[in-house]
């Protein structure tokens, strides 16, 4: 195994904690879209302490990625500007209406004229970004895009694999956030709120596994027989997970659940990578030839593992301490 | 329309004004924050705690704001630059790997800080704070490695033939401009932060005399103690930034001095004076010295010179000011310790400091058109022009006007916010007839029914009371 092997199973280690942390901070604004006010008042109470140490991860896979694989990560940025942008749009109001709406009522009380407003942006943005950010990669899974960009600007957006994968992204976010937000509930002592978001966490896990189901006919062939081969151990735990977590509310064993939900997206983006290797972007760009070379993919992939080593015990303290508990 | 180039490069601009003039106070805001606890705790002045509550509640807005326009720069280096990224992505590598870790910290620990208050004791409380502060300032000069070595590329492994096959790992940290950017950079966020939080305190008491409390007093002698403490560092370090810079990429050199051709005893300009050979003798310590001119560069090397120039003289003339202003605040803070009234009472100098608030991101600003624009028509110095770097796709423009739109909102917004954290109940001074200071624990300066605004101003003689942290 070499220094970027190494640094691409880091870019995929990173993506993975980005899409179950990050992901289930966006289905938590997905939830946000209501108008009952306890649901709403859970969600940022959740939300609020560790959103922006989640979103540090996606900075973390681009950052990693363009050093480790900077030839990809040209390539990507020419043949995804379209996804791209729209998720960075969400991105940016997400995080900016989150924060402004938290902190616009200071006193505790009385909102500022527009909070109300900025609640409504933040929902709809934490809609809008996995959308994109899926249909990305159901696009790169298709493999009709082209390293320099020639397949046109908002190719992803007219293929049905990509924005099934959208939904499919879109409605991973909703059930992570569900079953994670039950447990708060539970945790809280709200037997209202539970019922809720257990609702919520089943319907968004059946609707989820049913999109996974709908996209493996539109793959093409090489990726479906990919996934039948290489990646079929991921996708089997993906699946498995994913029952798994659906029979764990069910049976409202609502702690447990959450790691179960947690590995039906992780699986799933595994089986992603598995099927795209060798390929960064399938028939044009192959992730070795896109790699940095050894003199800094060996010191860079050190300072990684050294620094996720540091960091780890201090995001698991946090996770445990700020959760949202009895007031 | 304008060009694709141009709005590549307006866009860039933009972006990084917009996530530098914020992300520079949520730089030096935690040091704000960190020293007024750690004076709350110390001494049990409820208005340094109420101060550092304050606070806080603004470094929460900005490092959210900071995070996400900081994202943006990072995926827009490779939507508008791809061929910059493909080629020297892993070159400023580490630079950003580093600051990826600072930023974890950064934010682990401000999650605990602000929402761990209840679950951790005041000690630990007051140590989170810590980390906050140092991985922030370190997220900030990490990156700016990255930017000093587009400025001086250096470690550049070549074949034979000339073609570049790799870089060092370590090439940010070595770049020659390295140091003085860190240096000019770091002492640039705490100028700013600062400056505007005095400026704050100082409008405040401008718009109301009973406003000029202790609570408000220590707000602005905090931040003018960091900002104009720094201002006289940052003209020595500015000096060594010239130096360098001359050294370095002397095309860059002749823009910022207005220099055309190259001649013995250079004259040095400040605004509209020329004082005669006096840059030969500022710079290699000769009247005579040969300093190089803008024709010392080939005509297609040369970077747009009278922005270059105009930016550098507002720099500089605003630095110069603040530090005439740091002098005039160090002769007001002396004469206050010999019984003179405290520099709060003082209307001219409140005024001077309110003035004082946006010079130093106006300073900011124009000290990175030097640095970027200087840098033209290079991305990375004499190794890839910016016209090579760019992307393929088209209507940049209109991706310009939509991220002009969007960041309007967002600076409009949250300049309100920022307004609205600074307003609301501030605790009262103790009584001067002597129950002590602050009765109690710390008093949460956004309690509804907390103590009212701007407090009784019963005996407040203005120099009943020595405010100035010593």
């Amino acid at each position: 195994m070499t220094a970027s092997d190494g640094l691409a199973l880091v870019v995929l280690a990173g993506l993975t904690a980005y899409a179950v942390l990050g992901g289930a901070d966006f289905g938590a604004g997905l939830w946000d879209l209501t108008r009952h006010p306890a649901q709403r008042e859970l969600v940022a109470r959740a939300l609020a302490p560790v959103w922006e140490a989640n979103h540090v991860w996606l900075i973390f896979v681009v950052i990693t990625l363009f050093t480790g694989f900077p030839g990809a990560f040209g390539a990507l940025s020419r043949a995804l500007v379209a996804p791209v942008s729209v998720a960075l749009l969400g991105i940016v109001l997400r995080g900016a209406a989150f924060v402004f709406r938290q902190y616009g009522a200071p006193d505790g009380g009385r909102a500022v004229r527009g909070t109300a407003l900025w609640g409504r942006v933040f929902a709809v943005s934490s809609l809008v970004t996995p959308f994109a950010l899926g249909t990305a990669a159901g696009a790169l899974a298709g493999g009709g895009l082209r390293a320099d960009g020639s397949a046109g600007l908002w190719a992803p957006f007219l293929e049905p694999l990509p924005l099934v994968a959208g939904l499919l992204a879109v409605s991973c976010c909703g059930y992570l956030a569900a079953v994670f937000l039950s447990r708060d509930a539970e945790r809280v002592g709200s037997p209202e709120l539970l019922a809720r978001f257990r609702r919520r966490a089943l319907a968004a896990g059946v609707l989820a596994g049913a999109l996974a189901v709908a996209a493996l006919p539109l793959l093409p062939p090489a990726l479906a027989g990919a996934l039948r081969g290489v990646g079929l151990p991921a996708v089997a735990v993906s699946a498995a997970a994913g029952v798994f977590g659906l029979a764990l509310l069910w049976r409202r064993r609502h702690a447990a659940a959450r790691v179960a939900a947690a590995g039906a997206p992780a699986g799933l983006l595994a089986g992603w990578a598995l099927a795209l290797h060798p390929w960064a972007l399938p028939g044009e760009v192959l992730l070795a030839d896109s790699a940095a070379p050894p003199v800094i993919a060996g010191p860079v992939l050190g300072v990684l593992l050294a620094g996720l080593v540091l960091i780890a015990p201090g995001y698991a303290v946090m996770l445990r301490v700020l959760r949202a508990r009895p007031e | 329309m304008i060009d694709d180039l141009t709005a590549a490069r307006e866009q860039m601009a933009l972006s990084l004004s917009f996530h530098i003039v914020f992300a520079v106070l949520g730089v030096g805001m935690p040091w704000l924050m960190l020293f007024a606890e750690w004076r709350g705790l110390r001494t049990g002045d409820a208005r340094w705690t109420a101060l550092a509550r304050r606070w806080s509640k603004a470094v929460a807005v900005l490092f959210a704001i900071g995070a996400v326009s900081g994202t943006v720069l990072s995926i827009e280096f490779g939507l508008l630059w791809p061929e910059f990224m493909a080629r020297f992505g892993a070159a400023i590598g580490l630079s950003f790997t580093l600051e990826s870790f600072a930023f974890f910290v950064e934010a682990i620990f401000l999650a605990l800080y602000l929402y761990g208050g209840n679950r951790l004791s005041a000690r630990a409380h007051l140590l989170c704070a810590v980390p906050v502060a140092v991985g922030g300032m370190a997220s900030a000069l990490f990156v700016t490695t990255a930017n000093a070595w587009m400025n001086g590329p250096v470690g550049l492994v070549r074949e034979p033939d000339g073609r570049l096959l790799a870089t060092e790992p370590l090439g940010p940290f070595l770049a020659p401009t390295a140091g003085p950017q860190l240096v000019h950079m770091g002492l640039a966020a705490l100028m700013c932060t600062g400056l505007a939080v005095a400026a704050v305190y100082a409008v405040a008491m401008l718009r109301d005399p009973a406003r000029r409390d202790g609570y408000h007093r220590r707000g602005l002698a905090a931040g003018a103690a960091l900002g104009l403490t720094a201002a006289p560092l940052q003209l020595l370090v500015g000096d060594w930034a010239t130096r360098v810079v001359a050294d370095v990429q002397p095309a860059k050199f002749a823009a910022l001095e207005g220099l055309e051709h190259t001649v013995d005893g250079a004259p040095f300009h400040a605004g509209p004076l020329e004082i005669p050979r006096a840059l030969s003798l500022l710079l290699h310590f000769d009247p005579n010295a040969r300093v190089l001119g803008m024709d010392a560069v080939p005509a297609p090397d040369r970077p747009p010179a009278s922005v270059v120039h105009a930016s550098f003289q507002l720099m500089a003339g605003l630095g110069t000011l603040l530090v005439a202003l740091a002098v005039w605040a160090g002769w007001l803070y002396l004469r206050h310790r010999r019984g003179a009234p405290h520099p709060a009472t003082r209307r001219p100098f409140l005024l001077a400091v309110a003035a004082a608030g946006p010079a130093p991101f106006a300073a900011l600003l124009a000290g990175w058109v030097v640095t970027e624009v200087g840098r033209q028509p290079w991305i990375v110095y004499r190794v890839l022009r910016t016209t090579d770097a760019l992307t393929t796709q088209t209507g940049l423009a209109t991706y310009l006007y939509a991220t002009a739109g969007v960041y309007l909102v967002l600076a409009v917004a949250l300049v309100a916010i920022l307004r609205r954290i600074a307003r609301g109940a501030t605790p009262a001074d103790p009584d001067p007839a002597g129950r002590g200071p602050a009765d109690g624990g710390p008093v949460d300066g956004g309690q509804p029914g907390g103590p009212a605004t701007g407090g009784p101003a019963t005996g407040d003689g203005p120099t009943a009371r020595t405010e100035v942290p010593a």
